[in-house]
């Protein structure tokens, strides 16, 4: 960049173009940009670049750009230019992930497929290696979606394919768009996965659904009518951006299934597929990703407009004398008060950012805005003063959880919820937890426990399976076990005891021997290696399906964030916490606090889709909430008090265990102390 | 004011600087009538003494008087809280509201405890209020800020006495705690302890027990970023975050001296302190003292827990081959200042010289060295096997090469009051020459000459052993307490086997040969090594000389024949006794423990970033904040060139009623800012509030300034030639009312290259080094200057005639670094050039070399004070420090552990120094010349100066007290302390010591932890250095590195990495997170990221290595290896890892 000033235009070039392959996490050489440079719409085969290009591939070489590919796909995009690329550019915010499907969104659909199906073919011929729809330079806006792991290339080692037969059949009525989708996938792996899916989903429906109509809803009124419309809100939840039929870049992880008579599938987690390597512009890119899927939640029920926009218009009163209403939506980058106790808001979007002032005077916004949290994306309605330069606001909008989510099917048996075990301590409540196991075993001494024993499928493990080494100062004196690996060998030893049928599975926390930066990946293989076979290690956080039924397990650093900010969350009630992370439909919103961040590609904290039970854990208390059909577990530990919580006043909930009834999401607290 | 009691030849002093002061603030006042600073005279107000210093720091009128006539009836501690209730009820000053009177009551009280010196009073106590009990009554609270630190514990202990003491003189009910608030407490001090630190940490109960009782309540404004987790959001406290000054108050205040609280309560008889009893009792129970005084000292290791890299370990807790104790004061150590001998600075790598703060073992926390050259040095093994002692200097230097281990490090020189004020035992003294001549005297009738008494021969020492009984001499006196029976057992074998014994020519000048490779497989030499049996290595052969008495002490003839069986003890000093029939006495039984604090300093001070002027040009100047370029500035392609955008406070002139952003209007009349209100922008003329929304006006506008034509104007004004190529001026104001210094200072500023602090000053720092005495040679000046500066006669009382006579520092003389005093010079020719060009007035110090500022006027200063006081400067030295009378330390409420603070010219000080350019914020008044001390007076300086012994001798009964390990104060009445002269003339006269020393800025010019380059380097250069020195355990420190300061470094780092803020380039905006626009909202510019990889992986891969080759605990290396594995984690792009794998499969998938 230190070039004479007279290359001005051209090192600006070289830029842009290194910026956005950097904001896509990759790396480019220099000959690659030269390559680039030289074309004679360099815009556009960048995008290309950018769209077809390798997910393994981290630097961009000359020889990743297939320039002949590229030709063939502008001529392509030409003849479908116009009406259509207009449709294309729109899809992507317009198949927002809205729970429910709306017309417009099957019609284009249907409008699409044949286009691209079109364009597949005619790229096909030209180059073997370029993706139909990524040719079309569609913005990745929602690159979480159920096509995505549909068509997911990545080689999973875990995956056992399902016989093609089942997948003709598809069981989910009204889902033109996913059929749409998958006449896209070429692979046959993409069949299988969907295959197994839709398996997975027929099991469940067969098993749960005589029951389903039976149980109650958790007190949640207006469930309307079950079995139809259960199908549909089970299939939106699960493929949570419907209208997204694309494939728009095969580069989210593949999901792992672990099948067998306990069959468990990971449908997202960080593992193996984090892409920091700690540059600026992945910080922007993390926020933008988080930024544009919880946005889309939201532009489904609100009509906003970018913020620059605000800034543009001149906001002279209107003819009837009132201000006109509008919407923006954006990510709130500071709260303050003014002296008369309002509170200001400084919302911002991607292309600006812009004021909103909340009157005390309106209790009821008010007391919703003192709630809100640093970096949490909200909408907001209201009226802009006259000189442009604040927005009065009338109405906030939190993404939370859409009413019309109703509750899954469930599924049978039960699942055993646990967190911070912290083997190694010397608070470690040891007694406790052999009782516990012996519970699993099925050897309890009460007759009731031993039938509990006898459904149980799966134990869930929030992390914190051991104390670890330095995570605090002076630990070693709170130590009895000082070597780590020691630590996870002891731990290993008491996971051998769990019966083989029950699966396992286990995920990090900030305790555990991997990165502190969430989102955190499994333990590494050379611990993991000592657990029997029948335990998984997912990352934290991870959103798992044990066999229908789909848990977002999250250690919980965050709720210490919560605690500090959110008044009357407290550690009593930690359920409590993951509740205001539901409304914001996130896990952890406020960023530079006290959670550490890897800044991913993708917002690996985004709660989309919703699952059936969020399972955290950290702060060592008990809680047990329901909201809008969301089971929410804080489970408690097994360490008794510490000097630490001894200091700041926490009584610690140790050896109780939530579990969870997998056919009617009842919580049942065991007690092992 | 109380008259100075001093002799004829002190006040003579006293009268000549306040002579040349008066003359110099004349001038000054000459000067200001001309120039544009904000007031037209000196801004700087004298104070003669305490009473003054108090009034014009708080500003009560009134106050001086009557401190001045409580002092003559009562202590001052007691006199402090008499005036506190006088102000409280109204009896001084005169007050609005009864909330105002308390603030001002407990403000004047604290000033006098603290000797109306530290900015405590008026910056450590932000408010005081009145609260609201749950019965209804009223209670006071008093909101402590951070600042606070600076009173110390009492002080703070004894503001809370004052609140209490004048809220009953007018009627204000005590506090009565809610218990959540109890307990919230409770949380926020652990949690203080944690985020910042304290000195005590009381415990849990302790806390609780003084939050239910203590009468007023202490409250604070936050201070850290940390919040409490339980116990939020409480109706009366006002805040969630960490309040540290109610932490420091509360902890180090209040717990920490409680007994001192109840002696005022006691006397003051006043009630509901009772509860005081409870926390003495309560503290006592464990008290490591008790073990001492039971004759037992322990070794401690608190100074060495938290070892920082580069810094290294010069011995672990009092382990042999450490420093060595040696009481005594020299005439530049003492008041926590000692000294070591040159030699062992140049053996321990240079890593200690002058000034160098040394954590030690005890008496204190801290202490600064010096050099004294008249006590032993580090005694040593060559590779060639040589044991030596390296007491001279030029020696080590030659010999710095060939040394393999270093077995002793030498002795450290403490002086008795340093003992004292610390109240710490008296350590059992070592055998020394200071010792044995008593013995000697009372023994021996016959006149020997001194020198030959300090270094006797064989013959002389085994003579008077021998047929007086004097103890055998130090010289000849062997560390038998660091070999255990079966060394000493085996020694004596060994030399009756082996060794051969060839008597000299004269008596007693014997050899004792020992065959080498034997002595080395039998472990012999070690056991030699371990008493500091001096011995050269010579072709296979041990030769030790003057060895009878060492063959003596073995209980051998000079046959080698063993002539007396081995006593039955463990004792090996007794054994060695018994054996020889000599007394003999422990050579070295007190060993300090010590590693190195922080470096010396001598600097100019720069703020950060550097300064010239306090003149504001936002951006414009570029990040240096150049004003020449600011004066071609545009701002856009059409825009006037040198015009700058700003933000300045309005002016306008009463007189001619022109608008200015200046103090004085051209018409030479004084300007008064221009208030506005902010928001309903109209004029507010000298209301307070603004009538229409009651807003606070403010004169402060973002204004365009024609930078340019003022540019030009300051150079055409001072008749300077625009050739500059760098002014630094500021960003932004940080005064009130934003009004700059006139523009004229910071060209010639610039010209003469000196840096200005926020008040307008120029400044030097130096670490402080007590001095009581001193030699016109070692100053760079000659006895003829000497006589000329008012000193006659030497410390015998002879008159001074040579360069190399010793005489008695006057109280307020300084001596400073050469480098500092090439910066004065500089500065002294600006400040000429200032009077001249630019005040045209008659230039002060006609200046060229330093040479002529000798006898100059300076003001010190320390830091978190407000209080400068006098001095003059008297000569230089090549030490990096700054040298001056104990007094004039203690004046400024600093001792000398390894301090540092500032000096400046006087007629600087004076010209340039205003308040109305000090911040507008807490601390802002911190560190500034608020008030001149003219005269010390040493009753008014900090009480720790009345602890220093100043005798030429300490007593016979001294030695013999430390042997028994006495409390210092149980012989306080025996030492020749100032506190006993205090009242007579002798206070500031004929003060002695008991060692000197020839140089005393001996030793390496500046510490190697300076001169090394980087962290690693320094790493590297410590644990080599540890290896080396018997006393240090080499893996010990890797781990406590590692521990303390690599890992901690590690995890932070990578925490902040995942947290950070970012930065725009361009305009240095800081971000909490990364806009979503990716660039900077304010100007554009690329942001970028605070904390990079780089920083984060630092320390890793030096941490892996010294893990690794110092073979550190398993768990620390655990520790870095998951440090390893989660900095890989978070930087390395895991898909790439995969590449292979995923290669592989695609491969075969397609």
């Amino acid at each position: 960049m230190g070039k004479g000033r007279e290359n001005q235009v051209e090192i600006m070039d070289e830029i842009n173009i290194v910026r956005a392959v950097i904001e896509e996490g990759y790396q480019i050489s220099p000959l690659a940009v030269e390559l680039i440079k030289s074309s004679n719409s360099p815009d556009s085969l960048l995008k290309y670049v950018l769209s077809t290009v390798d997910d393994c591939v981290f630097v961009i070489e000359p020889e990743h750009i297939d320039l002949k590919g590229f030709e063939a796909s502008r001529a392509v995009s030409e003849v479908a230019s116009g009406s259509s690329s207009e449709i294309v550019s729109r899809m992507p915010s317009d198949s927002a992930s809205s729970p429910a499907l709306r017309p417009v969104d099957h019609e284009m659909a249907r409008i699409l497929n044949p286009l691209s199906n079109n364009l597949k073919e005619t790229v096909l011929v030209s180059s073997v290696e370029s993706e139909p729809a990524s040719t079309l330079g569609v913005p990745d806006s929602n690159p979480e979606t159920d096509s995505d792991i549909l068509s997911s290339r990545e080689p999973t080692l875990d995956f056992i394919a399902n016989p093609v037969a089942k997948s003709v059949a598809d069981p989910v009525p009204n889902s033109t768009n996913e059929s749409g989708s998958s006449s896209f996938v070429t692979a046959s792996t993409a069949n299988s996965a969907r295959g197994s899916l839709s398996s997975s989903v027929k099991s469940s429906l067969s098993s749960g659904g005589t029951e389903r109509q039976a149980s109650s809803f958790f007190g949640q009124a207006g469930s309307p009518s079950l079995s139809a419309s259960n199908h549909v809100s089970r299939t939106n939840s699960l493929f949570s951006n419907p209208g997204n039929a694309f494939p728009s870049r095969p580069r989210n992880e593949g999901i792992r299934h672990l099948s067998g008579r306990n069959p468990v599938t990971v449908i997202s987690d960080i593992t193996g597929h984090s892409t920091c390597v700690g540059e600026y512009m992945q910080f922007v890119q993390y926020f933008r990703d988080r930024y544009s899927r919880l946005s889309e939640i939201l532009r489904s029920r609100m009509n906003a407009r970018p913020i620059e926009s605000l800034k543009r218009r001149s906001f002279r009163r209107g003819s009837d004398g009132g201000n006109e209403e509008l919407s923006i939506i954006g990510m709130v980058s500071d709260i303050s008060s003014t002296n008369n106790g309002h509170k200001i808001l400084s919302l911002e979007d991607p292309t600006g950012s812009f004021s909103v002032l909340i009157r005390n005077s309106d209790k009821e916004l008010f007391e919703l805005a003192s709630r809100l949290l640093l970096d949490e994306v909200i909408g907001v309605t209201g009226s802009v003063t006259n000189d442009g330069n604040l927005m009065m606001a009338t109405k906030i909008l939190q993404p939370d959880v859409p009413n019309s989510v109703q509750r899954r099917t469930g599924s049978h048996g039960k699942a055993v919820l646990i967190s911070d075990v912290h083997v190694g301590s010397s608070q470690f409540l040891e007694d406790a937890w052999l009782d516990f196991l012996d519970f699993l075993k099925g050897e309890s001494d009460s007759e009731e426990m031993r039938e509990v024993a006898s459904q149980v499928r799966y134990l869930v493990v929030a992390g914190d399976l051991v104390d670890g080494i330095g995570i605090y100062p002076d630990q070693e004196m709170e130590l009895d076990i000082l070597d780590v690996y020691e630590q996870y060998r002891k731990a290993a030893e008491y996971f051998r005891e769990v019966p083989e049928h029950i699966r396992v599975i286990i995920s990090p926390g900030n305790h555990d021997a991997v990165r502190q930066a969430e989102p955190q990946p499994a333990l590494p293989e050379r611990i993991c290696v000592d657990f029997p076979e029948n335990v998984t290690f997912v990352g934290n956080p991870a959103l798992v399906d044990l066999d229908g039924v789909r848990i977002l397990i999250y250690h919980g650093r965050s709720i210490d964030d919560l605690v500090a900010s959110v008044p009357g969350v407290s550690y009593q009630e930690p359920a409590g916490a993951v509740l205001e992370m539901l409304k914001r439909r996130h896990l952890a919103p406020t960023y530079g606090s006290r959670v550490s961040i890897s800044p991913e590609k993708k917002d690996y904290f985004i709660i989309d889709p919703v699952p059936d039970i969020i399972h955290t854990g950290h702060v060592h208390t008990l809680g047990v909430q329901r909201y809008k059909n969301v089971l929410l577990v804080n489970s408690g530990t097994w360490q008794a008090q510490t000097e630490f919580q001894k200091r700041v006043n926490l009584m610690p909930v140790p050896a109780r265990v939530p579990v969870v009834d997998l056919a009617d999401f009842d919580v049942k607290i065991l007690s092992f102390d | 004011m109380g008259e100075t009691i001093a002799s004829e030849e002190m006040h003579e002093y006293f009268d000549r600087l306040e002579a040349r002061l008066k003359e110099a603030i004349e001038i000054a006042n000459r000067a200001r009538a001309r120039g544009g600073d904000p007031k037209p005279v000196v801004e700087i107000p004298l104070a003669k003494d305490l009473a003054d210093r108090v009034e014009n720091l708080i500003g009560v009128q009134g106050v001086a008087a009557k401190i001045r006539e409580l002092e003559t009836k009562m202590s001052r501690e007691e006199a402090a809280l008499e005036i506190g209730r006088q102000v409280a009820e109204g009896m001084v000053g005169s007050f609005p509201t009864k909330k105002d009177a308390v603030e001002a009551a407990i403000r004047v009280s604290m000033a006098t405890l603290t000797e109306g010196v530290v900015a405590a009073p008026i910056e450590g106590i932000d408010k005081v209020d009145l609260g609201k009990n749950d019965d209804g009554s009223q209670y006071i609270r008093i909101f402590y800020s951070g600042p606070i630190r600076s009173a110390g514990g009492t002080a703070q202990a004894l503001s809370v006495l004052v609140g209490d003491y004048v809220r009953r003189g007018i009627g204000i009910d005590r506090y009565k705690p809610r218990e959540e608030e109890v307990e919230r407490y409770v949380e926020e001090i652990l949690l203080y302890k944690r985020v910042a630190s304290l000195q005590y940490t009381p415990s849990e109960d302790e806390i609780r027990l003084i939050v239910r009782n203590c009468p007023v309540c202490i409250d604070g404004d936050p201070t850290e970023e940390a919040e409490v987790e339980g116990h939020r959001d409480l109706e009366r406290i006002g805040t969630n975050r960490v309040r540290g000054g109610m932490c420091l108050v509360l902890a180090e205040g209040l717990a920490l001296k409680a007994p001192k609280v109840k002696k005022h309560v006691n006397k003051l008889k006043m009630d509901g302190w009772d509860w005081l009893e409870t926390l003495i009792g309560g503290a006592k129970s464990g008290g490591s003292a008790e073990d001492e005084q039971k004759n037992k000292i322990k070794p401690k290791d608190k100074y060495i827990r938290d070892l920082i890299a580069g810094r290294p370990v010069f011995s672990h807790p009092s382990r042999p081959g450490g420093f060595r104790l040696r009481y005594g004061r020299s005439r530049n150590t003492s008041f926590a200042s000692a000294g070591i001998s040159p030699a062992s600075m140049v053996l321990l790598d240079d890593f200690i010289t002058n000034g160098t703060q040394l954590k030690v073992e005890r008496p204190g926390k801290a202490a600064a060295m010096s050099a004294v050259d008249s006590i032993e040095g580090p005694t040593v093994r060559l590779f060639s096997g040589d044991l030596i002692r390296i007491d001279n200097i030029k020696e080590a230097y030659e010999l710095r090469p060939q040394v393999e281990v270093i077995v002793d490090i030498g002795e450290i020189l403490i002086n008795y009051g340093d003992f004292l004020e610390n109240n710490h035992p008296l350590m059992p003294s070592p055998y020394v020459f200071e010792w044995w001549r008593y013995d000697y005297e009372a023994a021996c009738p016959e006149m020997i000459p001194e020198e030959e008494l300090k270094n006797p021969s064989v013959t002389l020492a085994l003579r008077l052993a021998g047929e007086y009984n004097v103890p055998l001499h130090p010289k000849f006196t062997y560390l038998w307490h660091d070999i255990n029976r079966n060394e000493f057992e085996a020694l004596r074998r060994f030399v009756v086997e082996k060794g051969i014994f060839l008597k000299g020519e004269l008596d007693g000048e014997g050899i004792l040969k020992l065959p080498l490779e034997v002595s080395v497989e039998e472990n012999i030499k070690p056991v030699l090594e371990k008493l500091l049996v001096l011995h050269r290595v010579k072709e296979g052969e041990i030769l030790i000389e003057e060895a009878l008495p060492f063959i003596l002490c073995l209980g051998l003839d000079n046959s080698l024949r063993e002539k007396a069986s081995m006593p039955d003890t463990d004792n090996m000093v007794e054994a060695a006794g018994v054996l020889s029939r000599f007394k003999v006495y422990p050579r070295a039984p007190s060993r300090i423990g010590a590693r190195m604090g922080r470096p010396e300093k001598s600097d100019l001070r720069k703020m950060s970033p550097a300064a010239q002027v306090l003149f504001p040009i936002n951006n414009a100047g570029g990040m240096t904040r150049n004003l020449v370029s600011a004066s071609d500035y545009t701002s856009c392609m059409n825009a006037k060139i040198g015009e700058i955008e700003v933000e300045l406070g309005l002016r306008e002139c009463p007189a001619c009623g022109k608008e200015t952003y200046f103090w004085r209007c051209e018409c030479g009349e004084f300007t008064n800012p221009k208030l506005s209100c902010p928001r309903c922008k109209i004029d507010v003329r000298g209301a307070e509030t603004c009538p229409k929304c009651g807003r606070k006006p403010t004169s402060v506008a973002n204004v365009k300034l024609d930078f340019r034509s003022i540019y030009k104007q300051a150079f055409e004004n001072i008749g300077e030639r625009e050739k500059m190529d760098l002014i630094k001026g500021v960003k932004r104001l940080m005064n009130g009312q934003m009004t700059p210094e006139p523009f004229e200072k910071g060209i010639l500023r610039a010209k003469h290259d000196v840096y200005i602090f926020k008040d307008g000053t120029v400044r030097y720092d130096m670490s402080d080094i007590p001095l009581t005495h001193i030699r016109a040679d070692e100053l760079g000046i000659t006895a003829a200057k000497l006589r000329e500066l008012g000193y006659i006669e030497d410390i015998y009382g002879k008159s001074l005639e040579r360069d190399d006579q010793v005489v008695c520092l006057k109280v307020q003389d300084l001596v400073i670094s050469y480098d500092g005093g090439e910066y004065m010079l500089r500065t002294a020719k600006y400040v000429d050039d200032l009077l001249v060009k630019y005040y045209k007035v008659e230039p002060y110090y006609n200046a060229e070399t330093i040479q002529d500022l000798v006898g100059a006027l300076l003001i010190g200063l320390a830091p978190h004070t407000s209080a400068g006081v006098l001095g003059r400067l008297i000569g230089f030295t090549k030490a990096s420090v700054g040298y001056a009378h104990p007094f004039f330390h203690a004046s400024k409420r600093r001792n000398c552990d390894g301090d540092e603070d500032c000096i400046m010219l006087l007629m600087d000080g004076i010209l340039n120094f205003s308040r109305s350019y000090l911040p507008d914020k807490r601390g802002g008044k911190m560190d500034a010349p608020l008030v001149l001390t003219t005269r010390i007076d040493p009753k008014e300086v900090d009480k720790e100066a009345h602890n220093i012994d100043v005798p030429a001798r300490y007593p016979l009964e001294f030695y013999r007290a430390t042997e028994e390990i006495k409390n210092p104060t149980e012989i306080e009445s025996i030492m020749d302390l100032i506190s006993s002269r205090l009242g007579t003339p002798e206070q500031y006269e004929h003060f002695m010591f008991t060692h000197d020393t020839s140089d005393i800025a001996a030793g390496p010019l500046n510490s190697s932890y300076k001169t090394l380059g980087s962290m690693i380097e320094k790493m590297e250069a410590q644990l080599s250095l540890a290896s080396r020195i018997r006393a240090v355990d080499a893996p010990d420190v890797a781990e406590r590195v590692l521990k303390s300061h690599f890992l901690p470094d590690l995890i932070g780092n990578l925490r902040s990495f995942s947290r950070q803020r970012m930065r725009c380039i361009k305009c240095g905006e800081k971000f909490r997170r990364p806009p979503l626009t990716g660039a900077c909202p304010k100007c554009g510019g690329n942001v970028v990221l605070t904390v990079h990889e780089g920083a984060v992986r630092k320390y890793l891969e030096i941490s892996k290595e010294i893990g690794e080759r110092y073979g550190v605990s398993s768990y620390t290396r655990q520790r870095i290896e998951l440090l390893d594995y989660d900095i890989c984690s978070l930087f390395e792009n895991h898909k790439v890892k995969q590449l292979g794998l995923s290669d592989f499969m695609s491969g075969s998938a397609r």
